[in-house]
């Protein structure tokens, strides 16, 4: 019930019957429903809801019995209380409440409004619902429940939304239908397209962010609602405007207290002054974008949405490009004021589902627009940087009327040499790891629920200068790099790379893979620097763009196998391990290539296994189920991999390096300091063997040991963040709180000073 | 397999309880002394919850509930937990974001610390 009045906006319809069951749901809906009707008593004697005229006011028990009368309706109520309300508490409930208050004042405006004569027919809606009708028609021909569509506008509105929710019911996609010009203003688009994108949640709590996703989509552009407009942030000033009054509700309110629905309405009126005439916005909508225009956007939008993951294999040539891309959107997002706001309106909505019960946590952290706004946002990062040029001049085009495409033309006449002023701009912001984190959440597909929290965490963290460790399989180049231009830098970096100077190698490297994106061997060796250099993210993104030039390098799959059992990804190591086994010439015929999808542990195993009794002297066979006993964490089968391979070839430094760690995280950290001594005896800028010592010194509880390890490995390479990390909570746990505020501002200097080796 | 999960925390934890057999994990139990429950979750928390209890009482990781109450539980999501098991995202911070869930004794969840568990070490 509750939440359906929460979509429709509708004037209580409390049907006492519903309310008397006896379990905590009933009980809720009694609170809501109880109160709803008093805030609507409450409601009458409010100024905006009295200049109701009195023809508009049998409208809401119109509406009361054309809800309740419409088939589906108690199971509807039923099954929702069902799904939300498990955990009701008073702050939700008010919450929900004062929604709804607020809306009655705003739809008997609305009603108002439509009253009035209207400026012009939207003659062209009809082709635009049609457009609609071939994008989301899949197919599905029974809807269950598929109300008539006439009347007033606000009764057409209320049985169209109706029909929304009923679409939960049976997971059925919603399909668009052709309405009659509603006539909404702005502040009731927004008050739906906010109401419906956080119900969806919770309707369809169970199913996957595209197809609530979908569902909303669909319910906002049959209602002419544009998905997109707090993204271009046309009505910055009302999220404030919400946080306040959220805090105001949190802290000192009566239920249902009479100013509460005099904040919304009187919210409503100002927001109806700001706007002007909401119908000329609508018109000079579709004037900019023409009926179909935005139609086709989307839609294009949505399929590039879905072939991202090839883009971006296609993209590789076009790295330094990307870059540019990414920090001219970092900027985008920095300076940009209303996309600001936004953040803060997202920001209230993901404390407000912190603070909680009834809503669960991620679910309510963002709405469908902001996930879009993202979306767009991703797009334009990932989406075609080479292009980016033609895009930008087309975006100013269609949306030559949006706020930050004039504001990113101002900067861009301003900057002339923009690259450079881009990078100082970054260096100087510190949101390096912003794009990146997007980057991560749409790959995992949660970009939607994770906005919020990441932005939380943006805010929380933009001091601390670190690079994100979400950045899986984008590889981060460094600001400035003195080796772009070198006339070779391949060989620059090898060499350096053989002296032991990861961090300068790192640095040549990139400039050659700059240079030459297409270089397998240049992305390689760059991987192995990065894994020396204890960054194991930078390694996978190295190795990966490896991997696409030359898909059977055995080295390569084995490094990011092994990269990949550091994370602890287990399904992503096994692939890897097994694709090793299946390029091996040798031994390629033991892995039958279908299974590739669907591995099992032990299978993989036993064809290791099988492998070395084939050839017993490969060390690298051994090398690998080394790693593989790793990834299931049998450190003793491990171990004795490892010494085999160590027989064979006693001079692999990164091989004692492996045989340490195994027998570090087997507790056996006294053998592991031994292991790892060797190794750097053969390599001495080992940085990863001098952060491994740490580890283990901490492990025995001798953080001052610790320390002085982690230091050194830090003086190495001061990008390592685990490192980092890791002497932190042993400077805490060796009770030096006086060298924590160097630790944190990074200062090597005196941590070196103090912690020598 | 030592364990048959696929969360990255069942390895931290696997680790943990190699670790308490050690010196400086008895020293460890005998300082903290709570039994603390963990409700991991792959993606969402609440949803296909893995339960793991830490018992820094008797110096053991047990997969599942343990007998009687812990001092404290706490859900995660997957990715969280190693967050804060590694010290890239403190306890606190977890706590505010509502990527750390807590229910009971609050003197036993603020010993609940990225020192008490060991650090993995890298191939």
């Amino acid at each position: 019930m509750a939440m359906r009045d929460i979509v429709t906006g509708g004037a209580s319809c409390a049907v006492p019957g519903s309310s008397s069951s006896s379990n905590p749901i009933g009980a809720l809906a009694n609170t809501l429903l109880g109160s709803s009707s008093k805030t609507q008593e409450r409601l009458k004697e409010l100024p905006g809801a009295s200049s109701v005229t009195a023809q508009d006011r049998p409208l809401y028990p119109e509406i009361d019995t054309s809800l309740a009368s419409l088939p589906g309706f108690e199971y509807d109520q039923q099954h929702q209380h069902q799904q939300q309300f498990q955990h009701p508490n008073a702050a939700g409930s008010q919450f929900l409440q004062s929604f709804r208050s607020g809306d009655q004042g705003g739809f008997a405006e609305a009603w108002n409004e439509t009253q009035h004569p209207q400026v012009g027919p939207h003659a062209h809606a009809q082709p635009h619902f049609a457009e609609f009708d071939s994008i989301y028609d899949n197919g599905v021909a029974s809807q269950i429940n598929q109300p008539t569509f006439d009347g007033p506008p606000q009764r057409v509105l209320s049985n169209y939304l109706h029909s929304f929710v009923t679409s939960s019911h049976g997971g059925i996609p919603f399909r668009p239908m052709p309405l009659p010009v509603l006539g909404l203003s702005e502040g009731d688009k927004q008050c739906i397209r906010d109401r419906s994108s956080i119900m969806a949640r919770h309707m369809f709590a169970d199913k996957s962010e595209d197809f609530i996703n979908s569902q909303v989509n669909t319910l906002l552009h049959s209602l002419e609602i544009d998905n997109e407009f707090r993204a271009k942030g046309s009505v910055p000033g009302q999220y404030r405007e919400l946080e306040g009054y959220w805090n105001e509700s949190q802290g000192n309110l009566i239920p249902g207290g009479p100013h509460v629905t005099d904040g919304w309405v009187t919210e409503y009126n100002q927001n109806v002054a700001a706007r002007g005439n909401p119908e000329s916005w609508a018109h000079s909508f579709e004037q900019q974008h023409g009926a179909n225009g935005w139609a086709s956007e989307f839609e294009q939008e949505q399929s590039q949405m879905t072939s991202m993951g090839l883009s971006r294999g296609v993209n590789i040539p076009n790295l330094a490009a990307m870059e540019q891309t990414r920090m001219l959107a970092h900027t985008l997002a920095q300076n940009e004021d209303p996309k600001f706001q936004n953040s803060k309106f997202l920001q209230f909505v993901s404390k407000m589902s912190r603070g909680e019960l009834i809503i669960d946590d991620n679910q309510l952290k963002s709405a469908g627009a902001s996930g879009n706004w993202a979306e767009e946002y991703q797009h334009q990062y990932i989406g075609a940087p080479s292009s980016w040029a033609d895009q930008f001049a087309r975006d100013e085009l269609s949306r030559g009327t949006d706020g930050w495409v004039n504001e990113f033309t101002a900067e861009q006449e301003q900057h002339g040499t923009v690259d450079d002023q881009w990078v100082n701009e970054f260096s100087k912001l510190r949101v390096d790891d912003w794009a990146d984190e997007f980057e991560h959440q749409v790959g995992e597909g949660a970009l939607g629920d994770n906005w919020a929290s990441s932005y939380d965490e943006f805010l929380n963290e933009q001091v601390v200068k670190q690079r994100s460790d979400t950045s899986r399989g984008v590889y981060v180049f460094s600001d400035v790099n003195p080796y772009v231009g070198h006339p070779n830098p391949l060989k620059e970096g090898q060499e350096l790379f053989r002296k032991g100077l990861l961090s300068e190698a790192v640095l040549a490297l990139e400039a050659e893979v700059l240079k030459n994106p297409d270089n397998s061997e240049g992305w390689r060796l760059l991987g192995i620097t990065h894994a020396e250099n204890d960054d194991d993210q930078q390694a996978i993104a190295s190795m990966m763009r490896a991997q696409e030039v030359d898909p059977t390098n055995l080295e390569v799959l084995l490094a990011l196998g092994v990269s990949h059992t550091n994370e602890l990804e287990q399904a992503a190591a096994l692939k890897y391990l097994y694709s090793w086994l299946q390029h091996h010439p040798k031994y390629g015929t033991l892995a039958p290539p279908e299974q590739i999808n669907s591995l099992y542990y032990a299978d993989v195993a036993r064809l290791f296994n099988e492998a070395a009794q084939i050839s017993p002297e490969d060390a690298d066979v051994h090398i690998v189920l080394g790693v593989l006993y790793n990834l299931s964490r049998e450190y003793d089968k491990a171990i004795a991999s490892f010494e085999t391979a160590l027989k064979l070839k006693p001079r692999d430094y990164s091989l004692w390096n492996k045989l340490g760690a195994t027998q570090a995280n087997s507790v056996q950290s006294a053998d592991a300091i031994l292991a790892y001594q060797q190794a750097l005896d053969l390599k001495p800028n080992y940085v990863r063997a001098w952060a491994n010592m740490g580890i283990s010194y901490a492990n025995q509880g001798l953080y001052e040991d610790s320390i002085r390890y982690y230091v050194r490995a830090l003086a190495m390479n001061p990008k390592a963040d685990n490192a980092w990390q890791y002497l932190r909570i042993s400077l805490s746990c060796a009770s030096r709180n006086d060298m924590m505020e160097a630790c944190d501002s990074r200062n090597l200097d005196v941590l070196q000073k103090e912690f020598p080796l | 397999m030592a364990s048959t999960s696929t969360l990255k925390s069942a390895a931290l934890l696997d680790q943990m309880k190699l670790h308490l057999a050690s010196d400086a994990g008895k020293e460890l139990s005998k300082k903290i002394n709570f039994v603390y429950q963990f409700n991991i979750s792959p993606k969402k928390i609440g949803i296909e919850e893995e339960i793991f209890t830490v018992d820094l009482k008797k110096g053991e990781v047990i997969k599942g509930a343990c007998e009687g109450k812990p001092d404290a539980t706490f859900s995660f999501k997957d990715e969280d937990f190693v967050k804060v098991a590694t010290g890239k995202m403190n306890p606190q911070m977890a706590f505010m974001r509502g990527a750390m869930k807590i229910k009971g004794s609050l003197s036993a969840a603020q010993k609940f610390t990225p020192d008490i568990f060991p650090k993995p070490s890298k191939m």
